[in-house]
């Protein structure tokens, strides 16, 4: 219906929108599935190289055990940082939205969130320093104890649970805290009025009230911590291989981007499973 | 317990919250001024780690790389994303919503997941590794971000101050012009901060699709780090932090993080 | 039931003092409004009967014991917040058994007490709805039966009618009226709205900038207000001022009101009467009419006296005769001017 208003309104909103989805399909939307034919190649395509193809590299998840293995182990790991992080973070952003008040709680708010948009690679770094054997944190301990540990954290598991809680904890602070911040306080009041103690009113009305803000940062956290490699890497030194580091191995060190392609789905699978379930909840918070 | 004792025990908490955040990273800053190269203690001051970054050729080539990788990602992603903002907050139409669910993945799919696909697909269509891979994916990352960042600030916009400007004759290019985008500038620039941000943080992606021995700074750090440590590296970082933490300080300035009350 | 009682209570934010030795007795079962314009401390003062706010200095009695050191949740109180403060997670059967649900109370005295409270706000048939599906005056119900079902031993209202539009306010009044009535309950409520305050209680007190200016029966307070600040916060008045002297009241116009003592006096609109010929009632002043406005059944003149605007306010077919403006007489009774002891 080109002439009419709503045809030149649909043209212009279509002429806005275009190059940024365009891009979105380019970059992101094509490569994925790109990916989802090459998990079913025996080879890459490129250099004359022979393929054909198969599903030996789903295969190879299933039957041999190691990469489901790794991917339980990625799987417990990413449950430990989030419960940590929820754990940790939630009285904090309840101390945020709740008791801070006035201009000191915006300033804490940035403070406790800034560290998030900086580089997370750097920040894990700054871990590495942190624990190793002889270095700041062990000499910190000593100074304070009478007796002698030997706190040995780095290329640990309990490493890594550090540095992703470090990585991710800010996520679950932002979330809980907007989540919060939605209650009203005379909600918590009219509790109160009518006889509430402080614990009733924590399980009766904040946590099923905030329940939405902490469950979208628990996914937040839980589903990058699954794919996560460089962190298992750098803090967990030979311990360090999870899931999202054999994917990376495929393709910079084995160069099997078959099979890295086909792992990845596997993960790829388990994200969308996890968020398809968060979703309702994910709605909810959004709101 | 009273609740005075309570607000006080909880502002404690957030104190060692806001310790166990930054301790490392001053940590970090500290020794990148210790004259030791095993970290040794007791601290002694030292500039030399950043006298040697100065002449250290690879590191300085790969920050520019980084900036200006990050200045063309953030020009991209801030024009497009804009654009797709306001087209998203005037128009209504069919499958509105999808396109609104689309932003998602990007920001929702681990970046080893993005990355890898990005590698095989540009590897397919023949662009390659390289600083065009680059700075295409991170465009594709940081566009989801610029979207969510004017939009909140466009949701604030009251539409009636378009309609005032077409009632006296503004066409829609003027009135995005003179009325639209003067309102969210402050929204545009959150968002190309962001941007500039997701850019020039961005390690995983990079890590994929850049070329070996002409990488972003951030894939040259992993590297070197799992070499062995060297403390321009902690130098290096140092800056790293404090550019990016200074970046969201400003950005903070334009959005409102988390609204107010 | 108990009656509550706070004495010289102080409560400061920085240097404003939102309450300023405030002394004042809610007698058993009773239902007192606490009216006053924004800032003047109303809001505080309830809240520090419910525990909410700890004054600086003074008592707070419940039933005749200090309740200073009680926390808001063993006082036993009811409360209405303004924005009602539905649990938006529970329907409107869990809001209202949450106070019993915290007691403790058994699962069929719960349910039973609930009903019975459902029915006396008439909303038995949506006990299981969401909160977020009711319409503003079915909330303020459902905030109204959760305040009442724990029995409590003061109700607390907190302006809890300002969120309706205007007809619906005027049913919720003579609800809250039956609803207090029928449970007997001591309540004292805060609003802005003089009118409402008129019409539900049975004794008002009226703060300004923290301190109490006036308390007692609606009728005796606007009758008699005692001050100028109450007579033209409760109801409308017209304040005449003068100077005093022997045999009565000077006017700026030379004029003489004997008896009156001044030098500040009010008349409320509704008692002016005005005239085109010269009454012979002792208290008549010569005045302007400025405007007439029509409002169905009654009317309002403005007049302007001694570049002074004065307000009438009568039965449209009293102000027949007047022309639209021009020169009137105005006159009322003796009995029915306003004399302030304060400056007397």
């Amino acid at each position: 219906m080109a002439g009419t208003i709503a045809g030149q309104d649909r043209r212009k909103a279509f002429m806005l929108l275009s190059p940024a989805y365009l891009w979105l399909t380019v970059a992101v939307f094509l490569p994925l599935s790109a990916m989802a034919y090459f998990s079913f190649l025996s080879d890459v395509p490129f250099g004359g190289k022979d393929w054909h193809f198969t599903i030996a590299n789903y295969r190879a998840f299933f039957e041999t055990g190691t990469y489901a293995t790794l991917m339980w182990k990625s799987l417990k790991l990413g449950l430990i940082v989030t419960a940590v992080s929820v754990v940790v973070g939630f009285p904090c952003a309840y101390v945020l939205a709740k008791v801070v008040k006035g201009r000191a709680r915006e300033a804490l708010f940035l403070l406790v969130i800034l560290p998030f948009w900086s580089n997370s690679l750097v920040r894990i770094f700054s871990w590495a320093i942190v624990l190793r054997g002889n270095g700041v944190l062990d000499r910190a301990v000593n100074a304070v104890l009478p007796w002698d540990v030997k706190l040995n954290l780095m290329f640990s598991p309990t490493a890594i649970v550090i540095g992703l809680v470090h990585s991710y904890l800010p996520y679950v602070i932002l979330t809980s805290y907007l989540a919060l911040q939605a209650i009203d306080d005379s909600l918590i009041e009219a509790a109160r009025s009518l006889g509430a103690k402080r614990r009733t009113i924590l399980w009766r009305l904040i946590l099923p009230l905030a329940a939405p803000g902490i469950i979208a940062g628990a996914v937040l956290i839980f589903v990058p911590v699954v794919g996560s490699f460089m962190e298992p890497r750098l803090l967990g030194g030979r311990l360090g291989t999870y899931y999202g580091t054999v994917i990376e191995d495929q393709f910079v060190a084995v160069f099997n981007w078959p099979l890295g392609a086909a792992l990845s789905f596997i993960l790829l699978a388990v994200v969308l499973a996890i968020l398809a379930a968060a979703s309702p909840m994910l709605k909810r918070a959004a709101t | 317990m009273s609740n005075r004792f309570l607000a006080h025990l909880g502002r404690a908490y957030l104190g060692l919250i806001l310790f166990f955040l930054y301790a490392p990273i001053l940590v970090m800053a500290a020794m990148s001024l210790n004259a030791s190269e095993f970290y040794q203690l007791p601290f002694k001051f030292s500039g030399e780690w950043y006298d040697r970054l100065w002449n250290n050729r690879e590191i300085l080539a790969a920050a520019g790389r980084s900036i200006w990788i990050a200045v063309v990602v953030t020009v991209i992603a801030t024009t497009l994303g804009t654009a797709a903002s306001i087209a998203l907050f005037r128009h209504d139409f069919p499958g509105k919503r999808i396109l609104q669910a689309l932003l998602f993945p990007p920001i929702a799919i681990p970046w080893l997941i993005t990355g890898t696909a990005m590698l095989i697909f540009f590897f397919g269509i023949g662009i390659g590794r390289g600083t065009p891979a680059v700075i295409i994916g991170h465009v594709a990352l940081a566009l989801p971000y610029v979207i969510v960042v004017v939009s909140a600030r466009l949701a604030s916009f009251d539409r009636v101050l378009e309609e005032a400007a077409r009632s006296l004759g503004a066409s829609a290019w003027q009135v995005t012009r003179a009325v639209t985008v003067p309102w969210i500038l402050p929204g545009i620039i959150a968002g190309g901060l962001f941007a500039f941000a997701v850019s020039f943080d961005q390690f995983v992606v990079s890590y994929f699709l850049s070329e070996p021995g002409d990488t972003t700074l951030p894939v040259l750090i992993y590297t070197s780090i799992r070499k062995g440590f060297t403390p321009e590296i902690n130098a290096i970082s140092t800056i790293i932090i404090a550019v990016s933490m200074g970046l969201m300080l400003l950005a903070a300035r334009f959005t409102k993080f988390g609204g107010d009350r | 039931m108990a009656e509550v009682r706070v004495e010289r209570l102080v409560k400061a934010y920085g240097a404003a003092r939102a309450l300023d030795e405030v002394t004042l007795d809610f007698p058993d079962g009773g239902f007192f409004g606490l009216l006053g314009p924004s800032g003047s401390g109303k809001t505080t003062l309830l809240r520090a009967i419910a525990g909410f706010v700890v004054p600086d200095t003074g008592r707070v009695f419940i039933g005749g014991a200090p309740v200073e050191n009680v926390p808001v949740e063993h006082r036993e109180i009811g409360m209405v917040f303004q924005n009602y403060a539905l649990f938006p997670n529970m329907t409107v059967e869990e809001n209202v058994a949450f106070g019993l649900v915290v007691r403790k109370t058994g699962a069929a005295e719960t349910a039973k007490r609930v009903r019975e409270a459902l029915e006396l706000v008439q909303l038995g048939h949506l006990a299981t709805r969401k909160t977020h599906q009711l319409s503003g005056g079915q909330r303020q119900r459902v905030a109204m039966a959760r305040a009442i079902v724990t029995r409590p031993r003061v109700l607390l209202l907190d302006e809890p009618l300002s969120a309706l539009d205007k007809a619906l306010r005027v049913d919720m009044q003579i609800e809250l009226k039956r609803i207090q009535r029928e449970v007997g309950i001591t309540t004292i409520f805060v609003t802005h709205d003089q009118e409402e305050a008129l019409t539900l209680s049975d004794r008002i007190g009226i703060l300004k900038d923290g301190r109490l200016v006036r308390h007692g029966p609606p009728r005796e307070v606007y009758d008699d207000p005692r001050d100028p600040f109450t007579a033209q916060f409760l109801g409308d008045a017209n304040l005449i001022e003068g100077t005093p002297e022997p045999e009565g009241l000077r006017l700026s116009d030379g004029k003489l009101l004997p008896g009156l003592k001044g030098p500040t006096i009010a008349v409320r609109p509704e008692s002016l009467r005005l005239d085109t010929t010269e009454p012979t009632a002792p208290f008549r002043l010569r005045a302007r009419l400025q405007q007439r406005i029509f409002g169905g059944a009654m009317g309002t003149c403005i007049i302007d006296w001694q570049g002074r605007p004065l307000k009438a306010v009568g039965r449209d077919a009293d102000f027949r005769g007047l022309p639209d403006a021009g020169d009137v007489w105005l006159s009322w009774p003796k009995e029915s001017t306003i004399e302030f002891r304060a400056n007397a």
